[in-house]
């Protein structure tokens, strides 16, 4: 089927690029703010029930249903969840699975472009050329207006096209560069593009995130201020507010972000893990990622966002940039705390290199399950996959870049794909995993070559509290949620043009799905999940 | 920085840091599957 079995070149290659794969920019701008208005350290409680029983569990069954599928010799979500889903139903909800990430890309890229040129604009600071323009002698208020206008000229928030038109824009050339950069890693394959990249890619992070931390936390008091200091404004992040935990919002919160925040649910873990072996351990190598992406989020991110806000901008000017959302706290008022910050240029760069890191590192995982299943589906090289699927989104990602005012497109994709999606085939997997294919034999394939053992009670959480919880959510969702969602489209062409190109990738990737599953059949593989695996036979 | 806020932070930096080294050292430490 593929010109080369692909396969990881080493444990830890796997777990660092599903780790990258789940850090991202949310780590550091949506975690903090998330924390900030639901009850501050309070917030740790919910957060790290929902880990446990949430984020881990349903990790897990990713984990353990990509590398059973990877057994049968299938590595799309389609394919997977028709195995263990055992039939046609299962395997056209797995289209989500590719959906998902190939849709998020067409606008995480753009995003990605703006952290590689925001370092590229630190660096000219560097070397005294004009930079993002904001005057940290000018008083505060000024400082905003230059970071927003600086933001919204670059990303063309205020006109449709404004990127395009009219010569070649700065931020077209960043786009451009972050794409074929992420295409160069996807072709050159799982062990040497992916892998590689990931290898160096996240070790780069954490010195850059230990170095920024370093700087925040050694920071004087402010000088006018002396009560902006790193204790207060750590205490602004960490000190208690139980009042919040009695609130189901704060609890709906904290389960959104750890399941954001681990790419469950993502379509990627599923595919990364159907290029393991049936030996090798998923139930240490989830957590490990797990471990590594909470890390990033809480011993990083918890740390230095607002800790740094809260010293330059006080209680008030941290509170309008976390209720301004992640975006702008990320490329508005984090510039205005590096441009006050004594070696402000410097840390600058360093933190949008990070956040291009991590941004690149989640954005390569998600070209990948495309060119998996166009491989798979129609029997094509990886050379032709990857031309397909870099053309399909070019044009997705270009259709983003173009309707950037007020961000309406890569709002629209964000919510119906990036957000409601994600909970549809989060809770489609678990309830396979613990219902269609059976929990024990699901439990008991997890444990194949694991390095340790999976609690007990986990059972109990991935058969009922984890498909309770998605369904709740996706109830709460529709009743909440869509209805504003649905009067969006109605007002604003954009969107409902977008939600439009959004239909004809699925009626695309249904007709795909359509001819693998002939195809498969047609060479005698167990699609249905009616045999148990051969391991003694390749699979092309 | 309250009493309570340290006790959060510290509580909550020493399961996250603690876990990821535990996970780290488990993975580095165990031979490979053949």
């Amino acid at each position: 089927m593929s010109e080369q079995k692909q396969q990881w070149g080493s444990r830890l290659g796997v777990i660092l690029a599903v780790a990258g794969s789940a850090v991202g920019l949310g780590n550091f701008l949506r975690f903090p703010g998330q924390a900030a208005q639901n009850g501050g350290g309070a917030f740790m409680i919910p957060y790290f029930c929902a880990l446990l029983l949430l984020g881990i569990p349903i990790g897990w069954a990713e984990w353990t249903m990509g590398r059973y599928g990877g057994r049968k010799g299938f590595h799309s979500a389609p394919a997977i969840m028709g195995v263990v889903g055992k039939g046609r139903i299962a395997r056209y909800f797995g289209i989500i699975g590719v959906l998902i990430p190939l849709g998020v890309y067409f606008y995480y890229v753009i995003i990605e472009s703006w952290c590689l040129s925001y370092c590229f604009e630190y660096v000219r600071q560097i070397a005294g050329g004009a930079g993002l323009g904001i005057d940290s002698k000018a008083p505060i208020a000024d400082q905003a207006r230059s970071s927003a206008e600086f933001f919204d000229n670059f990303t063309g928030a205020k006109f449709d096209g404004v990127t395009v038109k009219g010569g070649i824009h700065e931020s077209l050339v960043f786009w451009s560069l972050t794409f074929a950069l992420n295409v160069w890693f996807v072709y050159r394959g799982l062990s040497k593009g992916i892998e590689a990249f990931c290898k160096w890619a996240m070790p780069a992070m954490a010195v850059c995130a230990l170095v920024v931390l370093v700087r925040v936390l050694t920071l004087p008091a402010n000088d006018a201020l002396p009560d902006q200091n790193v204790l207060t404004g750590l205490g602004y992040m960490w000190n208690p507010d139980f009042a919040a935990l009695k609130q189901a919002k704060t609890w709906m919160a904290a389960a959104g972000q750890i399941f954001f925040s681990l790419s469950v649910g993502f379509g990627v873990i599923i595919n990364y893990a159907s290029y393991m072996r049936r030996k090798d351990d998923v139930v240490l190598s989830g957590l490990t990622s797990a471990a590594t992406n909470e890390m990033f989020e809480v011993g990083f991110g918890g740390m230095i966002t607002l800790t740094s806000a809260f010293i330059f901008l006080g209680a008030s000017g941290t509170i309008a940039a976390v209720q301004s959302g992640s975006f702008s706290l990320g490329f508005k008022t984090l510039p205005i705390v590096f441009a006050q910050m004594p070696m402000g240029n410097l840390i600058g760069a360093l933190w949008f290199f990070m956040l291009f890191l991590a941004a690149i590192t989640s954005s390569l995982s998600m070209l990948q399950p495309t060119k998996a299943f166009i491989e798979e589906a129609i029997g094509v090289s990886r050379k032709m996959s990857t031309t397909l699927v870099t053309i399909v989104a070019l044009i997705g990602s270009f259709w983003v870049l173009w309707f950037s005012k007020d961000g309406v497109a890569l709002g629209t994709i964000d919510e119906w794909v990036g957000t409601f999606l994600i909970v549809i085939l989060a809770a489609v997997q678990v309830i396979c995993f613990g219902w269609v294919f059976g929990l024990e034999r699901g439990l008991r394939e997890a444990h194949e070559g694991a390095q340790m053992r999976i609690p007990r009670v986990f059972g109990f959480v991935l058969k009922y509290v984890a498909p309770s919880y998605l369904l709740i959510a996706i109830f709460m969702f529709c009743k909440d949620d869509m209805p504003g969602m649905l009067t969006k489209l109605g007002g604003n062409p954009v969107a409902r043009n977008t939600l439009i190109m959004i239909a004809v990738v699925i009626a695309g990737l249904m007709f795909l799905t359509y001819l693998g599953e002939k195809r498969w059949r047609a060479a005698g593989m167990d699609l249905d999940g009616e045999r148990e695996p051969d391991d003694t036979k390749g699979h092309a | 920085m309250t009493t309570q806020g340290w006790v959060f932070m510290v509580t909550s930096l020493a399961f996250v840091w603690g876990l990821c080294a535990w996970c780290y050292y488990r993975v580095l430490s165990t031979p490979p599957a053949d």
